[in-house]
């Protein structure tokens, strides 16, 4: 399912968002200027930009084997720090100026402790995110971005001022509120847009400089403005999980049908549907107070799924979404237990939901289009 | 599934598995030697533990749930009695309703993946088979699958209401992480006030703490005992115990001191003789093995005894038998507060690896092999130890700069049906063998 609209912004983002070394991060390193990686959506992009820094979300785009990495990893790790690694270990990341991690999941922070042993970026660092969501857990993350943000002048010679990280989080709130406004265009019976296209989007995003993406998100935006997509599909559905930067993943759902109009996934809804608080006057403690607290939560930080499924429900109820699939990488503890708790939940609302493991690397796509196809079809035999 | 219901239910569970302990100290009463009234006196404290439990359900009476790296000192000296939400895979897998409980847990549609000492009491919360406490300590560390469950059990509609505090981890190891982790513990003690009607008494938990530093300095002293060729005791007798004596029932109490003084002596004589493990069983120690893991509790009769009996292989190390436990300054209440905070941060077993990043794997190899005289590292692979499992490479590293072999099994420490107790011992022949070792 393809949307109608021909866009060279579209086309751009999907291009971005299809390998690692993409067109605009060559023209940025070409200028000479920094990049630093990152793993998860709970690292503060801010500080990097705020540093004049391209910030890079970590990905294993473009991975076909970990065959590099099972030296590092185990057949029990999830497959996407096992394929980004492998991708790292073959000099895909050679052109970072430096990573920051993140103890965001068990398989994801050993890739810390890897990378350090096998590899030669010169400036690495890991960040303490707390378990837990309340007032001291936000300090704690306060002193840890002032740590990062010391690490970072030091390094790379540069002065974070207030000042400058306030300008970075106002331009990333600019970028999340087209973001959004991206999202709210798929309420519509015929959405301008697909998921898969939207999720194309969301990561190049990021993974190219700030100011460019949000240029051409207006763009975008101005040219779906009163355009209408296709109403040919047979349910609206709703992704919920974790890692997921694969559009064709998505690609596979909607060429069955499933019209995917919404998400609560690492690289999309979560990632901009609140803003940071910029009436804050320590822009270092408002962006510890976002991650920490103020964003919608993973299952990953404890505490919130009272929250969780809450912001499910209600961008079920805005999206008018016939089902939710529940994507989980294999070996996630994380989402596989959040799953079960969504499932006995949503069963009181009466929202179908499937549950669905998969690999990071796209496979199995019959299986795929078969769960799917039966998940349609059994949201049909209800609407009849 | 009302509150009324699980209580029964949970209660009928947890008198099974209190007559399960019944039946094991009875069978210790056979056991030899001084080793086996060790093993009895633990059963003991053991059941009186339990006891203390289902008098709390019967009477209504405060208790709680908790771990023990929630500093056990704390509800010692609260006299508040307590029991581990993952008590039954960590203390009691031998029993013989363990497989049934893993078969329904796998058939409640959780992934079975994920890590067993996780996926049980999931199993229990939802069917109504754990006592429902008056206050739970949750555990948000080390791996991911502990705070998922204490998810789903303020999911679960029959303990909604009931309130829970867990002391949030740092991921790093300083002065400052500790401090903050103090920090957490105190608001944990003020939560175990609030909710039990209990009083932390700070002269009775300095009672507790400078008795509980006694019973470490004989474990430590004993450790170094393990040092001596041959080790005196295999894997029958001294980590596991050592660790549920000092940390699960009643940290602090003047018996497990009297028991480490026992362990001590009993360790002691054994050296001085020059005997080992295998005094009177007919075989000699061949291997010393350095066992990264807890054992393989549900299933441990076949294969430790194997390793000992077929290769001469002796556990001489393991990961819940030694580490520098921190002794607690009890000059102040700041101190006992910083160096608890030392003690279930960094030092408790599991938690001390897992908890933060890979150098704490690769340290503990390090100091064990060489301290041990270890000939062979084995890190079973447990299925649940996902950040382990992404240690792999490191570890194997390690143990190359110390020249000494490392083995990666890959078994669930709990279900032999995962890596069954043949493949096991296969893959481990196979290896000693091409090591040529034993």
């Amino acid at each position: 399912m393809k949307a109608e609209i021909q866009s060279e912004a579209l086309r751009k983002f999907v291009e971005v968002s299809g390998s690692i070394m993409n067109p605009e991060l060559r023209a940025w390193k070409d200028q000479g200027r920094g990049v630093v990686g990152f793993f998860c959506s709970t690292v503060p992009e801010e500080l990097f930009t705020a540093a004049g820094l391209l910030p890079f979300r970590m990905r294993g785009t473009g991975s076909t084997n970990t065959e590099l990495s099972d030296a590092y990893f185990s057949s029990i790790n999830c497959s996407f720090p096992r394929h980004t690694f492998n991708q790292a270990l073959l000099g895909e990341y050679d052109f970072l100026d430096g990573l920051v991690c993140i103890n965001s999941c068990d398989h994801v922070r050993r890739i810390y402790d890897n990378w350090i042993r096998a590899l030669k970026t010169p400036f690495v660092q890991v960040m303490s995110l707390p378990r837990k969501v309340g007032d001291p857990q936000v300090d704690w993350y306060t002193d840890e971005l002032n740590l990062l943000r010391g690490q970072l002048e030091e390094h790379f010679g540069v002065q974070l001022t207030d000042e400058r990280v306030a300008e970075a989080i106002e331009l990333q709130n600019q970028i999340r509120g087209l973001q959004k406004q991206l999202y709210l265009l798929r309420k519509a019976d015929k959405p301008p847009i697909t998921g898969a296209e939207t999720l194309a989007v969301m990561v190049a995003g990021t993974a190219m400089p700030k100011q460019r993406y949000k240029d051409l998100l207006t763009e975008l935006l101005d040219e779906l403005e009163g355009k209408e997509g296709s109403r040919d599909y047979r349910a609206r559905l709703m992704i919920l999980g974790g890692e997921l930067d694969d559009p064709a993943y998505l690609e596979i759902i909607e060429e069955q049908g499933g019209l995917v109009v919404t998400d609560s996934t690492c690289f999309g809804s979560r990632l901009m549907w609140t803003p940071v608080d910029e009436a804050e006057p320590d822009p270092i403690r408002a962006l510890a107070r976002y991650y920490v607290h103020d964003r919608p939560s993973c299952p990953r930080m404890y505490g919130h799924q009272p929250q969780r499924i809450a912001y499910t429900r209600e961008l079920a109820r805005e999206f008018r979404v016939d089902g939710i699939i529940g994507e989980r990488l294999l070996f996630c503890d994380q989402w596989v237990v959040e799953n079960y708790m969504t499932g006995l939940d949503l069963k009181e609302d009466e929202i179908p939901f499937m549950p669905l493991d998969r690999e990071y690397v796209l496979s199995g796509e019959g299986q795929l289009r078969t769960r799917v196809q039966a998940f349609l079809e059994t949201l049909e035999a209800r609407g009849s | 599934m009302d509150r009324d219901a699980v209580r029964e239910k949970s209660l009928a569970r947890y008198k099974q598995e209190r007559d399960w302990f019944v039946l094991l100290r009875e069978g210790t009463k056979a056991l030899p030697g001084e080793e086996g009234r060790l093993q009895e006196k633990l059963l003991t404290i053991l059941l009186e533990s339990k006891e203390t439990v289902v008098d709390c359900v019967e009477n209504e009476k405060p208790f709680i749930a908790g771990y023990f790296c929630n500093a056990p000192e704390l509800f010692h000296a609260m006299d508040l009695p307590w029991y581990m939400l993952m008590e039954t895979p960590f203390l009691a897998a031998t029993a013989p309703y363990l497989a049934s409980d893993i078969e329904g847990s796998e058939n409640m549609g959780i992934g079975t993946d994920l890590c067993t000492a996780i996926r049980l009491p999931i199993y229990y919360i939802e069917n109504g088979l754990m006592p429902v406490p008056s206050a739970v300590l949750g555990l948000l560390y080390p791996c991911d699958g502990a705070p998922m469950l204490h998810q789903v059990l303020e999911h679960n509609k029959a303990w909604q209401g009931v309130p829970l505090y867990g002391c949030d981890p740092p991921y790093t190891s300083d002065e400052r992480a500790v401090e903050y982790f103090a920090d957490e513990l105190r608001r944990m003690a003020d939560f175990l006030q609030k909710h039990t009607g209990k009083t932390l008494d700070m002269k009775k938990l300095v009672e507790v703490c400078e008795e509980s530093n006694r019973s470490y300095t004989l474990w430590q002293e004993y450790n170094e005992l393990r040092r001596s060729v041959p080790c005196p005791h295999g894997w029958e007798i001294g980590g596991a115990q050592a660790f549920a004596i000092s940390q699960c029932f009643v940290a602090g109490d003047p018996r497990c001191t009297d028991w480490f003084r026992q362990l001590y002596k009993c360790g002691e004589l054994k050296v001085r003789e020059g005997k080992g493990a295998s005094a009177t069983e007919g075989w000699k120690e061949k291997i010393r093995l350095f066992w990264f893991d807890i054992m393989p509790y549900g299933w441990i009769f076949e294969l430790m005894p194997w390793l000992e009996e077929e290769w001469g292989a002796v556990i001489v190390m393991d990961m819940f038998s030694n580490f520098p436990y921190t002794l607690i300054d009890t000059s102040s209440e700041k101190t006992i507060f910083h160096d608890l905070a030392k003690r279930n941060l960094l030092d408790a077993p599991m938690i001390r690896q897992a908890r933060g990043t890979a150098e704490n794997f690769a340290g503990d190899i390090r100091r064990i092999v060489t301290d041990y005289k270890i000939d062979c590292v084995i890190w079973p692979g447990h299925m649940g130890h996902k950040d382990g499992a992404a240690t792999t490479g490191i570890m194997r590293e390690t143990c190359r700069e110390l020249s000494v072999p490392f083995l990666h099994i890959g078994l669930d420490l709990f279900d032999r049906s995962y890596t069954s107790p043949d493949e096991v011992r296969g893959k481990v022949s196979e290896y000693f063998r091409g090591m040529g070792l034993g």
